[in-house]
């Protein structure tokens, strides 16, 4: 059980990493103009192969739908953020209350993923099997 | 045309992440591939798209039916059991990316 929470604390770590990485890229690809600029260009095709890497590593042991959902949510929170500070643009009310949609339901998705007892040993071929309960 | 780019994009947005759920952290090179080629597609045609869609919208649609196939394919293809508990996580985070880029800003 133990050996399970480990692994799934890495690949929470690795899910929230392939956000920061997605954050990363969406403002290099922003910086390069269309390509144009070398080394934002450069930057962004780095973070576009990290942050696959990273998401590939999450889903090892998390389902594909909450590691995406995750994964989109990080990036929207994070362009939504660092909006303001790069650029000139203000976050609404409205916007804030979003933000905190996108927030709690990452949360309760990473408390929602601890799979029970009972369902892995419904579960047929899964990585969840490879735990001793 | 910007419909059918927008259709592309969500199809490889698809494959990108069902891709990635096969390339084990990178190590098995053929699924890695699939991962980074789509990926590739799945962004050039987004911004395709984008050229037409408002951006907020385009990418609200593009995020939600990408979001809701994946996590079907998923149940689908790998089994993957969906519950209630996962099922509205899914639906908050999605629901909430998609209000964010229609509230304007982005």
């Amino acid at each position: 059980m133990s050996a399970n929470n480990q692994s799934s604390a890495r690949s929470w770590l690795m899910l929230l990493l392939a956000g920061a990485f997605e954050i990363v890229y969406a403002l290099a690809v922003g910086g390069s103009e269309g390509f144009t600029v070398p080394t934002w260009s450069l930057v962004g095709i780095v973070f576009f192969l990290l942050t696959l890497w990273a998401l590939s590593m999450a889903l090892r042991t998390i389902d594909v739908g909450i590691g995406y959902a995750v994964w989109a949510g990080i990036g929207a929170v994070g362009a939504a953020v660092l909006g303001p500070v790069f650029f000139d643009e203000t976050l609404t009310f409205v916007q804030y209350l979003w933000l905190g949609l996108i927030i709690a339901g990452v949360v309760w998705l990473k408390l929602a993923d601890r799979p029970s007892a009972a369902e892995e040993t419904v579960d047929q071929p899964r990585q969840a099997q490879a735990v001793g309960v | 045309m910007h419909w059918l780019y927008l259709a592309i994009a969500v199809a490889f947005e698809i494959t990108v992440a069902l891709s990635a759920g096969k390339a084990e952290g990178f190590t098995n090179r053929k699924w890695t591939a699939a991962t980074l080629i789509s990926g590739a597609l799945a962004t050039f045609a987004l911004s395709k798209a984008l050229l037409t869609f408002n951006v907020g919208v385009g990418y609200a649609l593009w995020t939600s039916v990408a979001g809701v196939g994946i996590t079907l394919l998923g149940a689908l293809l790998f089994g993957q059991r969906l519950s209630w508990g996962k099922g509205i996580g899914i639906l908050a985070v999605i629901g909430g990316v998609v209000g964010l880029q229609l509230s304007g800003g982005a």
